[in-house]
């Protein structure tokens, strides 16, 4: 059953007066419980059309739907709470804010949020547990190593139990050891909750490691093999 | 949560925070002592015009502002008309709307000449036809003056540097005794000495004064309830070129002509440093908002709407705001409390505030404050609230 569809979607970009098409008429079916991978070059619009399906970008042409609606047709508010509540974000850069501790970094979108849960400071720290940083919930970002950062970052997504998790490059910078962990992690949240992921990596290992593979070159996404 | 995370973002930087903060503080003290001392020279005059209790008054023609020095800034004055005006008054077709009029007749002692003590104003009032002291005077003795009785106004033994109470003295080589003291009227009368106008007459009769027999200063006229006193007053003037009418509106006209001047100052100078201080918001929020583009981008990418936003930056500003404005409100009215005393003019008028009038203007220099806090926040708030989650991102 296809929880996201985008359908020939197009995104061009004017840098220096030039156009360059980011996104060249995509279509992609991602079905509820898929692991895919998205491979490619740096430039070759992986980072655009992850931010397309995740709402905090729009495309030029083409269709984004989510459980069968357009989210490109929502107005702002309805586009924040399908980011809130169906989206988990995990960039390729740090993106805790530095004046948060990880719980409170690990509660932000619980607040941008209209359920309530009354419980969710107990759910930041089981999730700070799960990614293996349960010790650390008080120290801010800047007391953090570059892999426990991402880790805080990770157990964020979780925390609003999203139905599509959007890694971009999700172990870029990090050890072998952490990246095996953090995988691991996903890896069990895409079986055991049948969480759906789009991961967009650079490693082949990764990339080969996900039950779909696509690859994204100039803009052009073609499904590999595996 | 959100407002715990807009306080840890004013603690990010605290010096920017810091000088924001003092510079909402100068405005609204600012904006505090100039509402404070305009208010109080206007309830100065008020209060004083309102004592007195007269609806017209009655000069000589030019003394017009040596009356006001004397019933509103407590300067000695000397002035004299015919008293013949009274009945030149009363005679005026068509003027029956006149209830009630009395006079008084000031004169100023000259110490070691004629008197025994410094430089007072000496009132002389008729006790017959008196509505002007009459509240004061049965507050303090209860019954009239005697002959060769005198009693001081409020703050007269005060500027004497003596107490006067129930000393004989020597006004204008007659004894008199001082048999009491006027509670606060808020008027010139303060500062003077009062006796009868028999005693003024004997004083005339027997050539011991310069003032020459059926000379008065000043007359006080109450009007009946309803009546145009304007219309009153130019009546007066036309059918008798000797005097100028004050109308009790009018009362203290130069000296809040000369406050409008002051006022101005004060505008211009609370004008340019509210858009000095709005601007100053404005360019630390725009810096705040480049600043935290990125930190926007990831917050609009979870899920924040543009409103979440709004609500983040609001809160900071107006913690900001109320703290800065908190601050210039303690300032603002310490200094219009207690450096009240440091201005002649102030002085001059008994200008005062009320607790409650001091209440009011300290809410509305806080408001003031808050309100150009948010003003200036205004357009950085709104440019960024409205930034694609994932350029504010890449901006960042």
């Amino acid at each position: 059953m296809s929880l996201t569809e985008l359908i020939e979607v197009t995104k061009t970009f004017t840098v220096n007066g030039e156009s360059i098409t980011a996104v060249n008429n995509v279509s992609l079916v991602i079905e509820k419980g898929d692991f895919i991978s998205i491979a490619g070059h740096s430039g070759s619009g992986k980072t655009t059309l992850v931010s397309i399906i995740g709402g905090i970008l729009s495309p030029a042409f083409g269709k984004v739907l989510f459980n069968g609606t357009d989210i490109c047709s929502l107005n702002d508010d309805k586009l924040s709470e399908y980011r809130n509540s169906k989206i988990g974000f995990i960039f390729q850069f740090a993106s805790l804010l530095p004046n948060l501790t990880a719980k409170e970094n690990v509660l932000l979108p619980c607040i941008f949020s209209r359920e309530k849960k009354s419980d969710r400071d107990n759910l930041a720290k089981e999730y700070l547990e799960k990614v293996g940083i349960g010790n650390k919930i008080n120290a801010y970002p800047s007391q953090l190593s570059g892999g426990e950062q991402r880790r805080v970052a990770i157990a964020r997504a979780f925390i609003n139990s999203p139905e599509l998790i959007l890694a971009d490059e999700p172990t870029g910078d990090l050890d072998e050891a952490t990246e095996h962990d953090i995988m691991e992690f996903l890896h069990r949240a895409n079986n055991e909750k049948g969480t759906t992921f789009v991961i967009v990596t650079h490693s082949s290992d990764i990339a080969y490691g996900c039950r779909k593979m696509y690859r994204m070159s100039r803009g052009i996404l073609t499904q590999e093999t595996l | 949560m959100f407002l715990s995370f807009s306080m840890k973002n004013l603690k990010r930087k605290p010096f920017r925070t810091a000088v924001l903060l003092l510079s909402i503080a100068f405005l609204v003290s600012l904006l505090i002592f100039s509402t404070s001392f305009t208010a109080s020279v206007h309830s100065g005059i008020q209060k004083a015009s309102d004592r007195l209790g007269a609806d017209l008054i009655i000069v000589p023609v030019g003394a017009r502002d040596y009356a006001e020095e004397f019933l509103l800034e407590s300067k000695n004055r000397s002035f004299y008309m015919s008293k013949d005006i009274i009945e030149r008054i009363k005679n005026i077709e068509g003027l029956e709307v006149i209830e009630s009029m009395t006079y008084h007749t000031y004169l100023s002692t000259i110490a070691g000449v004629c008197c025994d003590i410094a430089q007072t104003q000496v009132v002389a009032f008729d006790q017959n036809t008196d509505f002007i002291l009459r509240p004061w005077l049965q507050k303090a003795i209860n019954r009239p003056l005697a002959r060769g009785e005198a009693i001081a106004g409020y703050e007269t033994g005060y500027n004497l540097g003596f107490d006067l109470l129930d000393i004989e003295t020597t006004l204008f080589n007659n004894t008199f005794k001082i048999i009491g003291e006027l509670d606060r009227t808020g008027t010139g009368l303060d500062n003077a000495l009062f006796m009868t106008e028999d005693d003024l007459q004997h004083i005339i009769d027997s050539g011991n004064s310069p003032l020459k027999k059926g000379e008065i200063s000043i007359i006080f006229t109450k009007l009946k309830r309803g009546v145009d006193p304007y219309y009153v007053g130019k009546i007066i003037e036309g059918n008798i070129v000797e005097v100028d009418v004050v109308e009790r509106s009018d009362i203290g006209r130069e000296i809040l002509n000369t406050l409008k001047d002051i006022n101005k100052i004060f505008l211009v100078t609370i004008v340019f440093t509210s858009l000095l201080t709005a601007f100053l918001v404005w360019a630390i929020f725009s810096a705040i908002a480049n600043e935290r583009s990125r930190e926007i981008g990831i917050m609009r990418a979870i899920g924040a709407k543009k409103s979440h936003i709004v609500r983040l930056f609001m809160i900071e500003v107006f913690v900001l705001g109320l703290l800065g404005s908190l601050v210039g409100m303690a300032a603002g009215t310490y200094l219009s409390m207690y450096l009240v005393n440091s201005f002649e003019l102030l002085n001059n008028v008994s200008a005062t505030l009320t607790l409650i009038q001091h209440a009011e203007i300290a809410v509305a220099g806080l408001l003031a404050g808050t309100g150009i806090c948010i003003a200036g926040a205004l357009m950085p708030i709104g440019r960024i609230k409205n930034m694609e989650p994932l350029l504010a991102i890449k901006e960042g």
